[in-house]
């Protein structure tokens, strides 16, 4: 039995003091972006290619259109923006800067609100890094930000025999016993700091990887920064730089460097509804 | 500070003890309290199964639990140290007079650890119906609920005193310590400091 009131499971309900907070997030993230000559896009609500877009398609909310071609909900926004400014508006703009506001949906009924930019056409980590720090200063949040590159434990995988279930699960006792070494050192580094030291102990591939991380570092002045090189996470297009940012138990943003159709690209996703869970916590 | 989430019972127990002998300080729970202070740490009592939960929620930040209830559970969680206690194993166990037979066109599995169990058969293309039980498994087999049952085998001695006997080992497990993974990012240093004091005293009394 469905009651008159019931909204499906995990769908997200915003009114008066909450839906005011939403909105002040979203015109403090869109006045950062327009100051810094970012465009809005919004992108429609359904998606032929949102196949991409998930780990497990299984997540997708699917529907058909008039010819029964399957079309999903959409699922993440950063595939369609990147195709649709590639792909359709490709010959009318050669604009570079796109932000987006809107909800991202997983099955059954899941739904999740967005603050997202992109950077197409360049690999700068750092110029999209410093627009989210704005943005949360600004929101007078000081969360803490996660710097990891995921080339790192792909190369520890490819090339040095270092099982995925242990990079996976963070098996501090295999990463420290079983691999030990400069495994372990990495295992162990936390601060930008410490990177340069660290380099001279560890492979050049890894070490050019390393300085990655301390250039993003350095690029950006904030107090509570965590380097985790041996961050794993299956990602959908971060595959090189990554940041997270994190407040106790809850991931308020996800961002870093990616290829899109062939080209550069840097973006970063703001997770609105744990952000406004973060705030009306106080 | 770091709060520690522990299962009641023994693990609890012997987990208190290590921390004991590390830090050579008494850490013992008032009659019937579920949480203990001290300086460094704050101790939870929680039911087995909660521990993933409690971690996972970051309602603590690290916590001991059977390696069995991890893999049953599949929470994403670091993966700290093997404490080396709390050892037992996760079998099938048919009845004494039997022999396994896994290639009958249907078999019914009766288990706690449903997931366990299915990904077990799934590897091998074993087709089972799995038949969730809480507790009093060893009764499935002799009542005809099910073909075999997949069960925690500390000494096999509840099998044997039921008639059953364990046939294969699917896991082998132990209490681990495991933390949050935002926690361990966080709380970087406390954890692998804790993590190599606890390594130290797990193999000396090893």
């Amino acid at each position: 039995m469905i009651y008159e009131h019931e909204i499906p499971k995990d769908a997200r309900l915003y009114f008066g003091s909450g839906a005011k907070l939403k909105r002040d997030i979203e015109k403090s993230a869109s006045e950062v972006f327009y100051r810094y000559g970012y465009e809005e896009i919004v992108t429609p609500l359904f998606s032929y290619h949102q196949h991409g877009a998930v780990e497990d398609t299984r997540e997708l909310v699917r529907v058909s259109d008039e010819e029964n071609k399957e079309i999903a909900l959409r699922a993440d926004s950063t595939i369609d923006v990147i195709k649709i400014i590639t792909k359709r508006l490709g010959n009318t703009t050669d604009h570079k800067r796109w932000f987006y506001i809107q909800p991202v949906f997983r099955y059954p009924t899941k739904e999740f609100y967005q603050i997202g930019a992109e950077l197409l056409g360049s690999s700068k980590t750092d110029e999209v890094l410093g627009l989210a720090l704005e943005i949360f200063e600004i929101l007078s949040l000081k969360p803490v930000l996660q710097i990891s590159n995921i080339k790192i434990p792909k190369l520890l995988q490819e090339r040095y025999q270092v099982p995925l279930s242990v990079l996976k699960s963070v098996n501090v006792e295999y990463l420290s016993k079983e691999v030990g070494g400069w495994v372990e050192s990495l295992l162990y580094l936390k601060s930008p700091e410490q990177i340069t030291d660290l380099c001279e102990e560890v492979p050049s591939d890894i070490s050019d990887e390393l300085l990655k991380i301390k250039e993003l570092c350095d690029s950006v002045s904030y107090e509570k920064i965590v380097v985790a090189p041996l961050f794993y996470a299956k990602m959908r297009y971060y595959e090189d730089l990554f940041f997270r940012f994190f407040e106790s138990n809850l991931e308020l943003c996800l961002g870093g460097e990616y290829m899109a159709d062939s080209m550069e690209a840097a973006g970063f996703a703001l997770y609105t509804d744990n952000i406004i869970e973060i705030l009306q916590k106080g | 500070m770091l709060t520690i989430a522990l299962p009641k019972g023994r693990i609890a127990s012997e987990t208190i003890e290590i921390f004991k002998e590390v830090f050579k300080k008494d850490f013992d729970f008032a009659d019937r309290k579920l949480i203990l202070q001290s300086e460094d740490f704050r101790f939870l009592l929680v039911r087995n199964q909660d521990v993933p939960t409690y971690v996972y929620h970051q309602a603590a930040d690290i916590g001991v639990v059977g390696l069995d209830v991890l893999e049953e559970q599949g929470l994403d969680l670091v993966r700290v140290l093997d404490l080396k206690i709390g050892r037992c194993r996760v079998c099938i166990g048919i009845k004494e007079s039997e022999e396994l037979d896994l290639n009958k066109p249907s078999l019914k599995v009766a288990t706690k650890s449903v997931n366990i169990a299915r990904n077990f058969f799934a590897q091998r293309a074993i087709p089972v119906e799995i038949i969730k039980l809480y507790g009093s498994i060893e009764l499935a087999p002799l009542v005809g609920l099910a073909d075999m049952i997949v069960d925690i085998v500390e000494t096999g001695e509840t099998m044997k005193q039921n008639g059953l006997k364990p046939a294969l080992t699917i896991l082998e497990s132990s209490a681990y310590l495991v933390a949050n993974k935002n926690s361990f990012y966080s709380k970087k240093d406390e954890i692998l400091s804790l993590y190599e004091s606890l390594s130290t005293a797990v193999e000396s009394r090893n």
